[in-house]
């Protein structure tokens, strides 16, 4: 608890920094610097010479390109019956083979450890391949006897032999769907991951792992490990927001200035660019730009240009020297670093894509001719490593495993149907803390939570629980838009920076996609990172954070990750802000597996259900009603925690009963008053808190009871997630209605400015009593 | 892909059937010409063949589902074939309400106008519930109520909006009946609530009701008519309803006749006395066009053939075969062809074509002991001729009393076009044919 975790109040500086900035208006110009191209000039027999590369690990490299090649021939010859080993094999899902890309893949994976992490994209099956290969190639004994655990092998080539092959089979089993896939067949081709060698996942999304990625290294930032994060993502992906927003997030000064205080380091994240010049079919560069080289992007988010350069990718090792050198400028504090790696994808974007229709034959041959792998072989006979015999060798090597262990996965077996839901939530909670992270500084404790009569606002139970679960654990972190020295839009967070610092408690760019994409790759590297968006309504700005990312990576990954995080949302309404400030939004986010939401109506459950939230493995989406942030009632103080999932009967009845969420429980309990006073009308009333996971027993128990219904909620009408509840009542106890279910919502509308439309628009409570009245 | 299973067309005039019977299951494997499913229309219950090898891959359409003849009802096919999408059988083109015959080119000229889409807006969502025709209401609380409680409730009247009938109107009308004090023994109720008796209905002075009294009340319960007795019961009705039926009888001497008859199966000839009724009935009917007719009412119909129906009684009802342009058949090929429809028919077996189309109908009963009956016409005939029983009768010959074989033939005709003198013409020329032994010896 609080007390017992904290150091006393230190004689450090208070972390609020005051901008003092003068208007300065001189003329001068802007000078963007140069960005160097294609300098690397390094032949492999040089190398050697100097000891930047051995032999041993030069092979390495072409054996790598080679199980990426073989792999994804056979996915090519798959499709058209034309893999012998597997000659009826009928593969269904994804085709988009990196084939001539190679190159880019190893030459960046090949410097890294297995602690440095990578996130990938649709085309990834290269990535994964070669951040599992050299992280296998580096393992101790005991690390590769835990990959082959029924390994018989005595020699440590042997063990390595049998772990590649055992990580062919895995990647194999989870493009064809198995239960033995890395992902157990939830997460296929386009989401393979294995985070035991840091490979926190491909993403189907284009540009969508790019702030998980920003995120990871915010973790690694943090935690002060020696490790980086390499983003790879396409060409296409930096025209989509959100992989721009996530350079604009990964330069930001405050991570390497004064307001970063003692800790000045720059995000160890290398964005690597697999520039093969197509989005699908058009032209990233020459059409749908404005830009020939993406690298000049660099320049628009960090006065260094994030180190840019642009790295020949069919030389693969071109790329490695380049990852190399970025690694090093991370490792010291001096990322990100920006990279675009120019190479080519000889098939089209899937094997559905016949390229004719866009691009020459001519074009094709050109970039065959300097194909990373052949290139790179005769760079091997040139320097005497390896002769044509030898090189046949790996090859013969490279086809038979691949051949193997695809003959294994396709007569692997198949997740079970029954198991279609296993891996949805996670069942696990932060319960206790272990001790690293248990210490816990604080500069300045809050003293202004006023608790009169043991009661406290909605707002400060919500601060209180930030506060007591910021000093329980070190791994909380809390960021969102002026939230820090202002303490937040609605001052909810007052006082956290002071007390926490700002490594702890930080502004951010207004960049709803990176605040919630951040938190997800954040928590895979162990962090429980709160987040908050002002207003509910921005949520739409990071939807696909939240609903393809957060929820989905513990599912998709095959309960690799668990992404324990929350996402407080402030839910606007009452207030005249109109349209795009005053929405609830629950429903749309109800519809997404793997969320949980919930809505608390009540300072204490604000404060329980806050400090549950950050506890739990899952990801919460936590709604805060604005409406609700001044009103007063009582607040346990300590670890008071009110579980997830439990729904709470406020008032008893016999006649009828309502059910609702948010500020709508208030006005119900008015309504039951207004029933019970002029009609006698004895109502329940039952608030919800968790809309995911659903009390429906509790609602259930209570309608069998009434059998009269009222669910209300302020969303508008139209697919609110009132129907949701009604329908469920309806279909599980339909012989105890002695009315139908009625629904109480805003009008089918847009929250308008007027004060007296809105009035007309929000649900009211006599809209609650008339709903009553007509079922009774 | 698999081949679809179509609800066939079997009656001219049929738009809408019902699968009675899967006589295969989902997976089964089918031979051409296996029967898949019988088909129930109004007037019996036909079987469906497969025009194709394979297997049932899937069943579209459940038994006792009324869809528009032609739809998909199934699939054949070889296991594991993809079974396109059904789109769901189309509605038989809703028949518009009021007549558009008025100033049919204008109405044609503005349809297109009246395709334009109608735009949903999502306000519709609140809008008032669409009217629908009135209906009993009842809460599902209140229902459960009453079934518990083995009551009808729909005597109970409702206080709920709209009239619903709620649970406390249950209550009250329990407490209103005395239903605390009605005495009966556990399995009783535990039956009149399974077969839906009103247990207040059981109720007797002071005794305890007893599953004897349920039982009871149980085989007096109202039970639908079967298909073919409701067809039956509509057709009957509309006859008598539209067609203005009126009678007359006469006795036919068929002394001779049956001897006749009686020599010629002697020496192996099938014929009965019903195919010389059926004959001479179909050579009366060529002299009569009149009796040979229908009407609406307005207009007259008069058919150039004689398609004579053959009432046959089967179980649980009654079937009228029709023999087809008669007037075109041999006394032989009216006897060979009555046999083979009477077969169909005790069989099930008729097709609509076979059953429907006929312009007059012989009812005979000559065969149940009757002395005399009068038929009521098939709708949209023009009469119908009614055939007792032959009996011994003194009758006067010569002024001598003698005895002889009497046939009673009774004619129901639809008044609107026949009067009594044509009526009477008409059916003695019946008798005298019957009573002509050179007329049937030319045709045997
Ligand atoms: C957000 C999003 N938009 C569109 C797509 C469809 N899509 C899949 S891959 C792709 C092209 C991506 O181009 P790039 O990032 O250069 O990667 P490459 O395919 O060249 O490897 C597109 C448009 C998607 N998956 N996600
Ligand atoms: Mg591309």
């Amino acid at each position: 608890m609080v007390t017992t975790s904290t150091s006393p109040a230190s004689s450090k500086p208070s972390p609020v920094r005051l901008s003092d900035m003068r208007p300065r208006f001189e003329p001068y110009v802007i000078d963007c610097g140069e960005i160097p191209a294609f300098q690397f000039k390094g032949r492999l027999r040089d190398l050697l010479a100097a000891r930047q590369i051995t032999a041993a690990e030069a092979v390495a490299i072409l054996e790598d390109m080679l199980i990426i090649r073989e792999f994804e021939e056979m996915i090519v010859k798959l499709r058209s019956g034309a893999y012998t080993p597997l000659p009826d094999f009928n593969y269904r899902g994804p085709t988009h083979v990196s084939i001539g890309q190679e190159g880019c893949a190893v030459g960046a994976c090949a410097p890294l450890t297995i602690r440095d992490k990578i996130t990938s994209t649709h085309r990834g099956h290269g990535e994964s391949l070669a951040k599992g290969t050299v992280a296998i190639r580096a393992m101790t004994e005991a690390q590769l006897r835990q990959r082959v655990p029924h390994s018989r092998a005595t020699t440590r080539e042997q063990l390595i032999e049998e772990a590649l092959e055992e990580h062919l089979y895995r990647t194999i089993c989870e493009l064809f769907g198995k239960d033995d896939g890395y992902c157990r067949g939830r997460g296929g081709s386009m989401h393979i991951a294995d985070f035991t060698v840091g490979h926190l996942g491909a993403n189907a999304i284009v540009g969508g792992g790019t702030p998980i990625a920003t995120g990871a290294a915010m973790a690694l930032r943090y935690l002060r490990e020696d490790a980086v994060v390499c983003c790879f993502a396409g060409d296409g992906a930096f025209s989509n927001g959100v992989a721009l927003e996530s350079l604009n997030w990964a330069t930001q000064q405050q991570f390497t200035n004064h307001y970063a205080g003692d800790h000045r380091f720059g995000l160890p994240i290398i964005f690597l660019v697999i520039n093969n010049h197509y989005g699908m079919t058009h032209r990233t560069d020459d059409e749908v730009t404005g830009i020939e080289r993406i690298a000049r992007r660099a320049a628009g988010f960090a006065d260094n240009n994030m180190h840019a350069e642009v790295v020949n990718g069919m030389d693969v090792l071109a790329v490695r020297d380049a990852v190399q050198r970025a690694m090093r400028l991370c490792k010291a504090g001096q990322g990100p670093v920006f990279l675009d790696v120019d190479c080519y994808r000889y098939f089209g974007h899937s094997l559905s894509d016949p390229r004719v229709e866009y691009r020459t034959k001519e074009e094709e041959a050109a970039w065959r001719a300097v194909d990373p792998i052949e290139t790179f072989k005769a760079q091997l006979r040139e320097a005497g490593v390896l002769d044509e015999a030898g090189i046949a060798a790996i090859e013969e090597r490279v086809r038979e495993r691949n051949a193997r262990a695809a003959k294994r996965a396709a007569a692997a077996a198949d997740p079970a149907p029954q198991d279609v839901l296993k891996f949805m939530y996670t069942d696990t909670r932060c319960d206790t803390v272990p001790a690293e992270f248990a210490k816990v500084e604080i500069l300045q404790p809050l003293t202004d939570l006023k608790r009169v009569n043991g009661q406290l606002t909605y707002k400060d139970a919500i601060r209180e629980a930030l506060y007591e679960e910021m000093a329980r654990d070190r791994r909380v972190i809390f960021y969102g838009e002026d939230v820090a020295d202002y303490g937040g839009a609605f001052k909810v967070t007052k006082g956290l920076l002071e007390a926490f610092g700002r490594e702890r408690v930080f502004n951010t760019p207004i960049s709803e996609a990176c605040i919630c994409g951040t938190a997800v790759g954040a928590a895979m590297v162990g962090l429980r990172p709160v987040v908050e968006l002002m207003y509910f309504d921005f949520a739409l700005m990071s939807s696909d954070q939240i609903s393809n990312q957060a929820a989905k990576w513990h599912y998709m990954s095959g309960a690799q990750t668990e992404v324990p995080l929350v996402y407080r949302v402030s839910a606007g309404a009452g207030k005249g802000y109109g349209g795009q400030h005053s929405q609830t939004l629950e429903a749309m986010f109800c519809h997404i597996p793997g969320l949980y939401v919930v809505y608390p109506a009540t300072p204490a459950d604000a404060k329980g259900l806050l400090k549950s939230a950050i506890r739990d493995n899952n990801p919460v989406l936590f709604i805060e009603s604005q409406g609700l942030y001044g009103m007063k009632g009582p607040v346990p103080e300590g670890d008071y925690l009110v579980p997830i999932g439990v729904a709470n009967v406020l008032r008893e009845g016999s006649d009828l009963t309502f059910v609702a969420w948010g500020p709508v429980v208030h006005d119900c309990l008015k309504a039951a008053e207004k029933l019970k006073a002029d009609r006698g009308v004895s109502c329940e009333v039952i608030d919800l808190r968790s809309l995911v996971p659903l009390d429906l027993e509790t609602v259930l128990r209570s309608v069998q009871k009434t059998g009269r219904c009222v669910v209300a909620s302020q969303a508008v009408h139209i697919g609110s997630y009132t129907g949701e509840i009604a329908s469920a009542i309806q279909e599980a106890v339909f012989d105890y209605l002695d009315a139908p279910v009625k629904r109480v919502g805003a009008k089918n509308g847009i929250a308008p400015q007027s004060h007296v439309l809105e009035a007309a628009f929000l649900p009211s409570i006599q809209d609650l009593v008339d709903a009553a009245t007509a079922i009774l | 892909m698999p081949n679809p299973i179509i609800m066939p067309k079997f009656g001219q005039m049929t738009e809408e059937s019902a699968i009675v019977e899967w006589r295969k299951k989902e997976g089964e494997r089918v031979a051409k010409g296996d029967v898949l499913f019988t088909v129930e229309t109004d007037k019996s219950v036909m079987e469906a063949e497969s025009f194709f090898d394979g297997v049932l891959l899937k069943i579209v359409v459940p038994p006792g589902v009324n869809v528009p003849v032609q739809s998909v009802v199934g699939w054949i096919g070889e296991p594991g074939e993809a079974i396109p999408e059904t789109p769901p059988p189309p509605r038989p083109a809703a028949k518009p309400a009021t007549a558009t015959a008025v100033a049919g080119a204008a109405a044609a000229a503005r349809a297109p106008v009246a395709e334009t889409p109608t735009v949903i807006v999502p306000a519709a969502v609140t809008a008032q519930t669409p009217s629908a025709p009135a209906r009993f209401r009842i809460s599902p609380r209140a229902r459960r109520l009453a079934r518990e409680c083995g009551i009808d409730p729909t005597k109970i009247t409702g206080s709920g909006p709209g009239g619903r009938i709620t649970e406390r109107d249950v209550r009250a009308y329990l407490m209103a009946h005395d239903y605390d004090r009605l005495r009966i023994t556990p399995a009783a109720k535990a039956l009149a609530i399974r077969e839906g008796i009103d247990v207040l209905s059981l109720r007797k002075d002071g005794e305890r009701v007893t599953v004897a009294d349920v039982e009871r009340a149980i085989a007096e319960k109202p039970k639908p008519l079967s298909r073919m007795r409701q067809v039956i019961a509509q057709r009957l009705l509309q006859s008598k309803l539209t067609q203005p039926h009126f009678y007359v009888t006469v006795s036919v001497d068929m002394t001779e006749l049956i001897a006749y008859r009686n020599g010629l199966k002697a020496s192996g000839l099938p014929y009965t006395i019903t195919d010389f009724i059926s004959m001479a009935v179909v050579r009366t009917l060529q002299e009569f066009p009149t009796v040979n007719s229908s009407t609406d009412g307005k207009t007259v119909r008069w058919y150039s053939h004689v398609n004579l129906g053959l009432a046959v009684s089967i179980e649980g009802g009654l079937v009228v075969p029709v023999i087809h342009q008669a007037e075109m058949l041999t006394l032989r090929e009216i006897c060979d062809r009555s046999k083979q429809l009477a077969e169909k028919a005790r069989a099930g077996k008729l097709t609509p074509d076979e059953m429907s189309g006929g312009t007059f109908t012989i009812s005979n009963m000559g065969m149940l002991n009757v002395e005399n009956f009068a038929a009521i016409i098939n709708p949209g005939e023009g009469g119908i001729l009614a055939v007792a029983s032959t009996q011994k009768q003194p009758v006067v010959r010569d002024d001598q009393i003698v005895i002889r074989q009497m046939m009673k033939m009774t004619l129901s005709v639809d008044h609107r076009l026949v009067d009594g003198a044509l009526a009477a013409q008409f059916l003695n020329s019946i008798k005298q044919k019957l009573e002509d032994l050179d007329l049937w010896k030319t045709m045997t």
